[in-house]
């Protein structure tokens, strides 16, 4: 028996996340052991900056690694003789896009969590861990990788959502979250099982040869993964967890979860449907058909009556999901693309939006019931109009980036001739608009409360914020040509496609 | 020797008893033990088919196993963070009675 050929390059974007947390984690100790660095006296805002600041560096290592891996175009195993970890052009692009969403999530932190007075460093150390955990997932070819990405995305952010320990609101959204998600995992767990009990191996390429669509067995575990996944994207009927888990957690860990956990679990079931279950089986497309129907609606609708912006933006995060299936039901390659499109410029305007709401927080207070936004144009005209950008961006007004992710989701799917499922989508959204609207209007066209008062901006929200406002606009205008000074040409929806091209093997 | 049909039925019946505990209880710590069961059961699932397949494309495999050896760990991280939620939990309302968290609804 010769030593494997293993190829480390594979590892790079995990390594830089994983190795990033093992530094901000031991940062913290020996920082907050110190009275004095390099001779001046230190505090918990400076050394909360400085371990945002290294997080920060350490993302935009792994953003880099997998950029390079993407230009590249190279597909490479880690261990050529058991693939388990594959970093291609999809999984590479899915992880530079995750390593994003993390890195604006804890530039967006910095001074959030000193408002709060949560100001611990582990927070940095569970976001990076979570995100390691995320791109593991998506470069997983093998159940066992996607299990153990899963989790390790998953048991972090337990934790995050329970940040604001002394907070009975945060306990109960970690609690919830921690029993319906580990609920979840064991159920997709035992999904996985049954799968390996038809194929006779793990690796997404034994379990495509091995699935017999007429076993019992492998229909009752692909129904049983399509379930686990159904709870981390939060589809309908499986979705109770998330308005209440949104609402209780730190606004800065809503913005990263609702991101990052919907880029990687959408990922990495575009994967397994492509990789491991050959396309969509017919009996599948039902099921993603009926998911898709119930999420889109009871997502608008629930949406309408919410009295909290957090609860708000949870339930239109349900509704985005919904649409998001209107991909997958397609099985096109132009589905898929969508998908992946749809879910880049989900990542600006969705991370925008909490962004305003994390930005609002001031003095241990959350701003998040809808009403106190009431006259915030007068008062904070900035944030105000920065708002309103990623709400009608979120209804999908022409002239912004989600317009344009939503155009091309319908279009495939009236092209692959998913009508009816196109048609509710288009009239949802049109009800989206209602509830969307209703906080610019509150901001421009009511008189601010008497005792209101609004946080400062910080200059990391607002470099956060303004990116964010400048991804959606541009990308509504040039989704597809967009030519900027240092990164040269920015053209989202072909690389979607390449690498959704590659990924089926088209 | 055991038949595989028993080591599957078993975990799936023990499976059953771990949902139906999440579901009907509502202790926390009860429900913790519930999915320690679930976890539990997909492990004897992965064991009993590992016997199945004790070969595959013509080498030995243990995918199964090693499946087991990765769950266990897991669970172990998990427990530990799911304990640690409930202390969280009880210093601020000395209570584990997942009835009385309903500060966030609708």
């Amino acid at each position: 028996m010769s030593f494997p050929d293993l190829n480390f390059s594979v590892l790079a974007p995990i390594g830089f996340v994983a190795v990033g947390a093992m530094v901000v984690l031991m940062g913290e100790v020996f920082l907050s052991r110190a009275r004095t660095f390099l001779g001046r006296e230190i505090t918990e805002a400076w050394i909360g900056s400085m371990l945002a600041l290294t997080s920060i560096v350490f993302l935009a290592l792994a953003i880099y690694a997998a950029w390079a891996a993407f230009a590249a175009g190279s597909s490479a195993v880690f261990n050529p003789d058991n693939p388990m970890l594959r970093l291609d052009s999809f999984s590479a692009l899915v992880s530079g896009v995750i390593a994003l969403a993390s890195l604006l999530s804890c530039a967006l932190a910095i001074a959030y969590l000193a408002d709060l007075r949560i100001n611990h460093g582990e927070f940095y150390a569970l976001v990076l861990l979570a995100t390691a955990g995320m791109l593991l997932m998506v470069a997983a070819v093998d159940l066992l990788v996607v299990f153990l990405g899963l989790e390790l995305m998953s048991i972090p952010i337990y934790v995050l959502a329970g940040f604001d320990r002394r907070k009975l609101r945060s306990n109960e959204s970690a609690l919830k979250y921690f029993v319906i998600g580990s609920f979840a995992s064991a159920v997709l767990l035992y999904g996985m099982a049954l799968l390996y009990g038809t194929a006779g191996a793990t690796s997404f390429e034994a379990i495509r040869a091995g699935f017999d669509a007429e076993s019992p067995m492998a229909l009752i575990g692909l129904g049983l993964v399509v379930v686990g996944f159904a709870f981390k994207i939060s589809s309908v009927p499986f979705h109770q967890w998330t308005p209440d888990v949104y609402e209780g957690a730190p606004s800065v860990v809503t913005a990263f979860m609702s991101v990052t956990v919907k880029i990687a679990a959408f990922a990495t079931l575009m994967r397994l449907l492509a990789l491991a279950f050959g396309g969509l089986g017919a009996t599948l497309v039902d099921v993603l058909w009926v998911l898709a129907a119930l999420t889109i609606f009871v997502g608008n609708v629930m949406a309408i009556i919410q009295e909290n912006v957090k609860r708000l933006l949870a339930y239109s995060s349900v509704a985005h999901a919904g649409y998001l299936l209107i991909g997958f039901v397609t099985g096109t390659i132009e589905g898929y693309t969508a998908v992946l499109f749809y879910l880049f410029i989900y990542l600006f305007m969705n991370l925008g939006a909490f962004g305003v709401v994390v930005a609002l927080a001031h003095r241990g207070q959350e701003c998040e019931r809808v009403e106190s936004f009431a006259g915030l144009a007068r008062s904070r005209p900035g944030l105000a109009a920065l708002m309103t950008l990623f709400m009608i961006s979120l209804a999908g007004i022409p002239g912004t980036a989600g317009f344009i992710a939503k155009f091309v989701v319908f279009s495939a799917a009236v092209k692959a001739g998913v009508i009816w499922l196109t048609i509710l989508g288009v009239l949802m959204s049109v009800v989206s608009i209602y509830y969307y609207l209703r906080i610019p209007v509150l901001m421009y066209m009511k008189e601010p409360a008497e005792d209101a008062e609004f946080a400062e901006v910080s200059s990391g929200e607002a470099l956060v914020l303004g990116l964010c406002a400048a991804a959606v606009l541009c990308f509504g205008i040039l989704p597809n040509d967009l030519t900027l000074p240092l990164l040269g040409k920015l053209r989202l929806l072909d690389w979607a496609q390449e690498s959704v091209k590659l990924l089926l093997g088209a | 020797m055991v038949p595989l049909e028993h080591v599957i039925g078993l975990s799936a019946i023990l499976f059953a008893i771990g949902i139906l505990g999440v579901v009907v209880r509502r202790n926390l710590i009860v429900i913790l033990m519930s999915i320690e069961l679930m976890l539990n059961a997909t492990n004897l699932a992965f064991v009993g088919f590992n016997r199945m397949w004790p070969v595959f494309g013509g080498e030995p495999s243990l995918d199964g196993q090693v499946f087991v050896l990765m769950v266990i760990t897991v669970a172990a991280a998990e427990v530990a963070v799911g304990l640690g939620i409930v202390i969280a939990l009880f210093r601020n309302r000395d209570s584990v009675d997942v009835e009385e968290a309903s500060l966030l609804k609708w």
